[in-house]
């Protein structure tokens, strides 16, 4: 168990010795029981830091925000920003870096490890819990999770109310840390790697096509799955009714003709082809913090289509993402003993 | 127009208006409550917490088609009329929040022009609603937005589950006739019964929700901070996904796009969709230039909109305090913590 004061009084020193511009991390929230980012840029906001298993938001997503809003600010502060990530969100931003979308000097990574633990799944709390909403939850001893609500509390094992990618998870520590908190742990009392993907893709084409057909025909096109992906950073995006290319200069006749290859109804087709378009995006990218699947309102089991491509990349090329920063990616990258005569 | 139905009557009750309409009610599907076609000789409990959708889409559904079109040898478009032919639709268990956001969304859609997709779908549904008698959501705050746990507006029916029975008072006339409809299944209502009403709907108020205290203070607080940098501070960790919009039952916006589906002869429909005003391309101009181009700027048309705009538009909030917006919120943006922050003044 990490001693969640280490975070803090690091956080502080980097605030207080300006060496960066804000600390990302998390405090808790207003709206429920997981924790929400924070924004700290002074020493003082370090003290509602907290860590423990609601902290189920992957922050490198806003490194990739920051980006994005730093192009359009009027002064622009170089000084790196600090950010605290597991072992999954350090994952993503190992992609990040070995994708050059970000520099390596641009954070400072505090590290902290997931150890025996993981985050909470809230749809799995609740069913645990029988409806008593939970107001606090600690990692207690060896996978397990101590859970207050009103009028009392228990101890849950992990594999009840842990996010089924924390059960499969294979490195719950960051590779890549500036500083680390916590226990490096390799032996994990959960289940094996991409089990709940495994359990739908041995079942027959029909089937799992009429799964996917009754979830997309949920979808409603929040987006909030691409928006709260690291890995979602373009632009432009193939969904979207306008893009970004518009300018003063862009004519009418180009602005009519642009092409729409979604459209914007969300009808079952146009759904699936937004989501499949998507996976596909994520091929030998996706590090698995299944954060599409948890901000999802609607419930669709977003993580099992990108888990899938992880699982190819990884029995087709041997390759994890977000191991190495100097490791080329995936997508971008070729060998020569390639068995396939078109890579010659 | 008031009756009890006893509870075990009430599948009766669904399957004699099955014959004349499609009944909806909400459904635990893929761990969440949605609205859901009610089959014939399904059992509907009335037990749900909020859905996540709320019930607008039965007036207001994500894609409308305006109208179809074809060109044909450079000749004037024809056009063909699709105003929906809609089927009687009865939606059964109704949150009070949502019926008060219908009364929001006839503002818009009914007040001075009659939008004809709109009012033929309202003219076909009814909405029967149940009273929120357990206690709230976490994030449930009807009272403060001036509603109730037990709130009429905007239904045609109220349900006020009691022991063993419900209590059922008709609001409008396609109220009464479903009620009127199956006359004999219903009861008649005694004094004890009132009694059991008036308890019922005063320990439902008595419950503590979370709270915002003075709405006109909130109003004029957003009217002066229009230009504050709190709102870059408040919407710094949004990720600008439309979740908060898309689940709001009151949220209107729409976009209108035409779908092609062949090129010759050039055949499509107009088609409109539920617009979102926390994407980047809502009221961007054809200049390229956003009027909203950061999140906060978006949030802060998102908040108001709920709490300033339509008050001084409509005189009364848009808000219904249902926290759905609030609940699903993938960052934990809080438009509750946000009117008592603007009118507090803490940022400062």
């Amino acid at each position: 168990m990490i001693p969640v004061e280490d975070i803090r009084a690091r956080a502080k020193d980097l605030l207080q010795s300006g060496k960066v511009r804000a600390v990302l991390g998390y405090r808790r929230s207003t709206a429920g029981l997981l924790a929400e980012p924070a924004f700290m840029t002074t020493a003082d906001e370090t003290a509602a830091l907290v860590l423990d298993p609601t902290c189920v938001g992957n922050l490198a997503l806003y490194l990739v925000n920051e980006k994005k809003r730093m192009k359009h600010a009027r002064q622009s502060d170089k000084r790196p920003l600090g950010i605290v990530a597991k072992g999954c969100d350090s994952r993503a931003i190992t992609v990040l870096l070995q994708e050059n979308h970000i520099r390596r000097d641009e954070v400072i990574v505090l590290g902290v490890s997931c150890e025996t633990g993981g985050m909470i799944d809230t749809r799995k709390l609740n069913k645990a819990l029988r409806g008593k909403g939970a107001t606090s939850a600690h990692f207690e001893g060896e996978g397990g999770v101590r859970v207050s609500y009103v009028g009392g509390g228990t101890i849950l094992p992990g594999k009840d109310v842990l996010a089924d990618r924390c059960l499969e998870c294979a490195k719950s520590y960051p590779l890549d840390a500036d500083f680390f908190f916590g226990e490096k742990v390799d032996e994990r009392p959960y289940g094996p790697r991409f089990a709940a993907v495994s359990a739908i893709a041995e079942k027959g084409s029909e089937e799992r096509s009429a799964f996917w057909d009754a979830h997309f025909e949920r979808c409603i096109r929040c987006y909030a799955c691409r928006a709260v992906c690291p890995m979602c950073y373009c632009d432009e995006c193939v969904v979207d009714s306008t893009n970004f290319i518009v300018g003063p200069t862009t004519s009418a006749d180009e602005k009519a003709d642009r092409v729409r290859w979604i459209n914007r109804s969300a009808t079952p087709s146009e759904n699936a082809m937004y989501h499949m378009v998507r996976a596909m995006h994520l091929a030998g990218r996706c590090i698995d913090c299944g954060e599409c699947e948890r901000v999802c309102p609607v419930n669709i089991p977003l993580r099992l289509l990108n888990t899938m491509l992880e699982r190819e990349a990884l029995e087709m090329f041997q390759y994890t993402p977000g191991i190495d920063a100097e490791q080329p990616s995936l997508i971008s990258s070729f060998r020569d003993g390639d068995p396939n005569d078109f890579v010659r | 127009m008031e009756a009890i139905l006893k509870r075990n009557r009430l599948g009766q009750w669904i399957t004699e208006l099955q014959e004349r309409a499609e009944i909806y009610a909400p459904d635990f599907v893929e761990d969440t409550w949605e609205f859901a076609k009610v089959g014939r000789g399904a059992t509907v409990e009335l037990n749900h917490s909020n859905t996540v959708r709320p019930a607008k889409r039965f007036v207001f559904p994500q894609r409308e088609v305006l109208y179809r079109f074809r060109i044909e040898n450079s000749q004037s478009p024809k056009l063909t009329d699709t105003e929906p032919k809609v089927e009687s639709t009865v939606v059964f268990g109704v949150r009070p929040c949502d019926g008060r956001a219908m009364v929001r969304n006839d503002r818009v859609f009914t007040c001075g022009f009659s939008d004809p997709y709109y009012q033929a779908r309202h003219d076909n549904v009814v909405f029967v609603g149940l009273a929120c008698n357990a206690p709230p959501s976490q994030n449930c705050f009807c009272v403060s937005v001036g509603g109730s746990p037990h709130s009429e507006d905007g239904l045609d029916v109220l349900m006020t589950e009691l022991d063993g029975r419900y209590h059922v008072k008709a609001l409008t006339d396609k109220g009464s006739d479903i009620v009127r409809s199956a006359g004999d299944l219903f009861q008649d209502v005694k004094a004890a019964d009132m009694d059991d009403v008036g308890n019922a709907h005063a320990i439902a108020l008595e419950y503590s929700q979370r709270s915002i205290s003075s709405m006109e203070a909130v109003a004029a607080a957003l009217r002066r901070n229009f230009d504050s940098p709190i709102w870059d501070k408040l919407a710094r960790a949004c990720i600008g996904c439309g979740a908060c919009t898309y689940l709001c039952p009151s949220c209107h916006c729409f976009d209108i796009n035409d779908e092609v589906t062949n090129k010759s002869p050039l055949t499509g429909a107009r088609v409109r969709t539920w617009d979102n005003c926390q994407f980047p391309d809502f009221t961007m101009h054809s200049s390229g230039h956003n009027p909203r181009e950061d999140t906060g700027a978006r949030l802060r048309q998102r908040i108001c909109h709920k709490l300033l705009y339509f008050v001084e538009t409509h005189n009364m909030q848009q808000c219904t305090g249902c926290g759905r917006c609030i609940t699903h919120c993938p960052v934990g943006i809080d438009i509750v913590k946000i009117a008592n922050v603007m009118e507090e003044g803490v940022w400062q």
